[in-house]
């Protein structure tokens, strides 16, 4: 390889030798060109540098699913990824995650498979059906409905990518598509025994996303995994403890079961303007129930009082008329509750004038935004990070005090995952002076979920170990920071929890960024 | 040495191993049966196959015009009972994976949509998509793990079979993950592990499409049939080699040379771009020669265009290779002309087997790729592949399931087994030459696709067979840095490289020896088709001096060789 736009890319390889058990990085240096993939290089290594390299390959045209690995953080397969498109000039490749090594970059598939096998992917009919010698009649409207999803290739991204995988009861984000994907093909009867299979599984999902971002052939597992459960919610297959949570808030709007009249009990004594008395503001703060609600989560909201109050914002709330978003009852498949929350928000907020709405949560943020029927208003909905960096832009943010610290931002996947809000939070930490923010190895786009959404922050049941905030903290407490900094309530429950739990409360602390902010008024 | 014992033991999880998997528990349910192959079997290259499956399904068609066109197609090499049998079996395949959830492509009425391909007088092929190889692999898959008798052994590198008194007794495989060899005893082997066509340095097929399976058939004593009969695919997409299915000719796509001309016009007036494969590749191979490809930094090149179809129907019946493109080269063929040229893609030789798929040796099947029966005879057509994987697959299976049940198993020679340890351990992995795996493998696909491409010479086909006899001595001196036990990829890629150093042998001596043109191998010295003298087959037999040839008679039922024109 010579000539023209011709690069040097350096290749630090984590491998594993399993003779002697031990972990060790490789660097090398490969020439490359536009069109030159990942594999290309693994291949260049291997036969020119380094024989011992040891990794997975065969098609090379992305269909037989046998290269994928860690690149920079994220799961993809090696022989369709381009080394140009990565633009980094260092490249780090692991193998892939939830998974154990064998050697280097090849991982042990049969975890992988024995529980991807549990799913029947064969027709489910009465056997006189298969007696028949012509094809079954399927329209191409149907044929539609559920092709996107047979172009799984099960090559493991998404597994590697799924903070629920860590949890041996679920069976992985494309075993689930896959189920989903036979439940809704017209030939197949056998809806009953697809419900079973994953009545246990599918609500372990968090809906982080995370599968459907990395899936190679665009698979929209997370989507799919919803649908499951909206399936086994129309079948009453719903486990205690969601069943609970859902009760809670057809009975009180909010999933913590407490009386609406309480919703404003966070902000004793701050005197906030609210719907009724209220109809008019610049700003109108949609709270989100856990800050308003959760003892500890209404220090967040209380912090974003006292940072607006301080840049003079003209803001208001919805008082008891904010009900809950909907955002987690939404990925537990109760369409229907959904739906009763969303009409009731979306009357409150035509009944207010405001320039544009603030959220607390990342879920808030995300429900209003790309969720029908609230999307089909196009409210001017922002969350709290975007606002606030705004201001920073403009200079009406100035972070006066210090914060000392080592912080490490942990990106909230409704915010960075889903709508690619990266920059704005790490802007605003930036900002503080004293304060040295680090990177974990799994960030932004690569970020590993706390485990806390789609309802799991109030039913998860799981042993330490396999809960992903555990997994979560123990990388921060790797880089040694002693502030996590989340922008989400959700992300705070889960992450302090997980703190708890490893008995770690006198080496790091999760502070929301508004917590964070206020202390440097 | 760990033993496994097995009625039956399929070597290969592609398309014709899963289909024999499935066939062998169905005729015996009681029968234990593993399947055994270097890859788990979603990553076998069956998946690859895009385009289409062949069979006869609607009013208009006929068992007797599809068996016609692949005579025809085969310039008459096809032994015509084995056609005639496979033609009439291929619908009821279609229909086992529309039972088991293939996800076929539908017509507005519901019904399974079919598409044209070359060669073929009427839209026969079964799509879904163009991703119909792996669809029927997934289906498959899905339906053999639903059997609890049949073990799949993944990622298990099969080197030697085992045979006494010209009858199986097992074979041998290293389990890739110990890094250990392991023993298996059975009474029916079902070999199904695709072509060689990675003895070629530009070809459609997977890195792991090495031929294991006819290489050891072949030292087990199992002559192979017309290895000289290599298929070229005339898109292969450049530089990689990737598979551009010919689906995308089917739909309507058109070839072009730098003059922008529709160049088949010169070569096959009536069937235009949809000639069989041989015609096509050595088409653009022509316009190659006689400077009328574009240039471009990987050499010379055809161009596929496909934009006068239109987003939508890209989109819907070809979303594959559009991404592939986008994917590998960088260009939307919506909006671009696709860099093709032949590539290496199938050989429609292998180990020879009869109409039940059984070999010489008593015990030994063969099914797909690796076989030939022939179906094929010097030119396959486009979607019979996967058809006669399906096809014989299942009789693979069911014949071995019939001879697994009426025999006893026999006692196994072990010494066999710890002699092949010996030779893999000691021998391959314990050489201490100075001579690099990946250097003598570059030199073997360098010289055949140079001397034993689409134009052949005497003159460059006997340079070729020294280059290769040159490189098998040197084999003898390799050095594997590598000397772990657990997924020594090394190792495997050096038993690789063996056994393609052997299949090209037997390919290049095969084509040496037929001084005529025919179908895909065509002599430049003997440009005719040479009935009189070479309407047989070839069979190559394993000798330690190379191989040793003998001519078979093609089977004549009713169609008798006419002019070959489209």
């Amino acid at each position: 390889m010579s000539g023209e736009g011709e690069k040097i890319i350096e290749f630090r390889i984590k491998r594993y030798n399993p003779a002697i058990k031990r972990h060790y990085i490789s660097t090398y240096r490969v020439p490359v060109r536009r069109g030159t993939t990942i594999l290309d290089c693994l291949l260049y290594i291997k036969e020119n540098l380094d024989e011992t390299l040891t990794f997975r390959y065969s098609c090379r045209m992305g269909i037989c699913g046998s290269c994928a690995v860690n690149v920079n953080g994220k799961p993809m397969l090696a022989c369709y990824t381009q080394v140009f498109d990565l633009k980094s000039d260092i490249l780090i490749v692991e193998p892939l995650s939830n998974l154990p090594v064998i050697k280097d970059l090849v991982v042990d598939i049969e975890p992988f498979f024995k529980k991807f096998n549990k799913v029947k992917c064969v027709l489910i009919k009465p056997p006189e059906s298969f007696k028949r010698v012509e094809e079954f009649i399927q329209s191409p409207e149907d044929h539609r409905r559920y092709w996107d999803l047979t172009l799984c290739t099960k090559c493991m991204s998404c597994y590697s990518a799924c903070p629920a995988a860590i949890d041996d009861r679920f069976l992985g984000p494309s075993a689930l598509a896959t189920n989903y994907r036979f439940a809704i093909d017209s030939r197949d009867e056998g809806i009953e025994e697809r419900l079973k299979t994953i009545t246990e599984s599918a609500w372990l999902c968090t809906s982080c996303n995370s599968c459907t971002l990395f899936c190679p052939k665009l698979v929209d597992c997370s989507t799919s995994i919803t649908e499951s459960k909206s399936l086994l919610v129309e079948s009453g297959m719903i486990p205690r403890t969601a069943k609970d949570i859902l009760e809670n808030v057809m009975r009180h709007h909010n999933p913590y079961g407490i009386h609406q009249s309480k919703r404003m009990g966070w902000a004793g004594g701050l005197n906030i303007r609210a719907y009724p008395s209220v109809t008019r503001a610049d700003v109108l703060c949609f709270i989100c129930c856990s800050a308003a609600y959760d003892t500890r989560n209404m220090e967040i909201a209380r912090a974003m009082v006292s940072v607006f109050n301080s840049l003079g914002v003209d803001y208001a709330t919805l008082g008891e008329e904010e009900w809950c978003c909907g955002d987690h009852i939404l990925r537990m498949g109760e369409k229907g509750l959904y739906e009763m929350l969303a009409e009731h928000n979306l009357d409150i907020l035509q009944k207010f004038n405001a320039n544009r709405i603030i959220t607390i949560s990342p879920h808030c943020y995300h429900t209003l935004k790309n969720e029908k029927p609230y999307k089909d208003l196009n409210l001017n909905v922002q969350h709290y990070t975007q606002f606030l960096a705004e201001l920073l832009d403009k200079g009406a943010l100035k972070p006066k005090g210090e914060f000392k610290g080592r912080v490490v931002y942990h990106d909230p996947c409704y915010l960075g995952k889903r709508n690619q809000i990266y920059e704005e939070p790490r802007r605003i930490l930036q900002s503080i002076s004293g304060l040295e923010l680090v990177e974990m190895r799994r960030t932004k786009e690569g970020s590993f979920c706390c485990g806390g959404g789609a309802g799991r922050v109030w039913t998860e049941d799981a042993e330490p170990e396999k809960r992903p905030c555990v997994n979560r903290v123990k990388e921060a407490l790797e880089l040694e920071a002693n502030v996590i900094a989340v922008a989400c309530p959700f992300c705070t429950t889960m992450l302090e929890d997980a703190v708890k739990i490893l008995e770690v409360e006198n080496k790091i602390a999760v502070k929301d960024i508004l917590e964070i902010l206020k202390e440097t008024l | 040495m760990e033993k496994n014992v097995h009625d039956i033991v399929i070597v290969g999880a592609g398309l014709a191993g899963l289909r024999a998997a499935v066939a062998a528990v169905e005729v015996g349910n009681k029968l234990s049966i593993a399947v055994i192959s270097k890859l788990h079997p979603l990553r076998s290259h069956s998946v690859c196959a895009q385009g289409g499956t062949a069979a006869v399904m609607r009013e208009g068609d006929s068992f007797e015009l599809h068996a016609w066109d692949t005579i025809k197609g085969a310039d008459f090499l096809a032994d015509q009972d084995i056609v005639e049998f496979f033609v009439r079996q291929a619908p009821k395949e279609i229909i086992n994976l529309e039972h088991w959830g293939c996800p076929w492509s539908r017509t507005p009425d519901g019904k399974l949509d079919q598409r044209p391909f070359g060669g073929h007088s009427f839209p026969r092929a079964c799509f879904a998509a163009d991703m119909t190889g792996f669809h029927e692999m997934h289906t498959l898959y899905g339906k053999a793990v639903t059997y609890d008798n049949i073990k799949f052994y993944d990622e298990w590198f099969a080197t030697s079979l085992i045979v006494e008194d010209n009858s199986v007794r097992g074979l041998t495989a290293i389990d890739l993950k110990t890094g250990e060899m392991g023993v298996f005893q059975t009474k029916a082997v079902v070999m199904a592990t695709g072509g060689h066509e990675r003895i070629y340095e530009f070809t459609t097929f997977s890195h792991s499409s090495t031929g294991d399976g006819m290489a050891i058939a072949y030292r087990a004593g199992a002559p192979l049939e017309d290895m000289e009969f290599v298929q070229f695919h005339p898109t292969g997409l450049v530089p990689s080699g990737v598979l551009i299915t010919e689906g995308a000719r089917g739909e309507g796509g058109y070839l072009i040379n730098a003059k922008g001309e529709r160049f088949m016009k010169n070569y096959a007036p009536k069937m235009m771009e949809l000639a069989p494969r041989d015609i096509v590749a050595r088409a653009e191979e022509t316009e190659i020669r006689e400077g009328r490809a574009f240039k471009g930094p990987y050499g010379p090149y055809i161009a596929l265009d496909l934009r006068h179809l239109g987003e939508d129907k890209i989109k819907e019946r070809l979303p594959l290779i559009r991404e592939v493109c986008i994917k590998l080269v960088g260009l939307d063929p919506v909006n671009e002309l696709i860099p093709i040229r032949p590539a290496a893609h199938y050989s429609m030789g292998g180990i020879r087997a009869n109409i039940r798929a059984e070999t010489p040796i008593r015990g030994l099947y063969a099914a797909g790729e690796c076989a030939c029966y022939s179906l094929h005879g010097a030119n396959r057509l486009g979607t019979n592949s996967t058809a006669e994987c399906l096809v014989f697959g299942a009789v693979a299976g069911e014949e071995a399931a019939r001879y697994a049940m009426s025999t006893e198993l026999r006692s196994l020679p072990m010494d066999k087994a710890l002699a092949e340890e010996k030779r893999v351990f000691d021998g391959v992995l314990g050489s201490e030459g100075s001579e690099r795996v990946p250097e003598i493998r570059r030199e073997m696909r360098q010289v055949m696709n140079t001397d034993v491409w689409i134009y052949r010479t005497e003159e460059g086909l006997k340079r070729a067979l020294r280059k290769i006899r040159e490189l098998r001595e040197r084999f003898k001196h390799i050095k594997i840095e590598d000397k772990s036990k657990s997924f020594n990829t090394a190792l495997t890629s050096a038993l690789e490289l063996d056994f393609m150093l052997e299949l090209a042998e037997v390919t290049t001596y095969c084509a040496l020896m037929r001084t005529e043109s025919r179908g895909s191998h065509y002599r430049l010295d003997y440009p005719n088709r040479d009935d009189k003298n070479w309407l047989v087959h070839t069979l190559a037999y394993y000798t330690v001096e190379g191989p040793r040839l003998e001519y078979t008679p093609v089977t004549i039922t009713k169609w008798q060789p006419t002019e070959r024109k489209y």
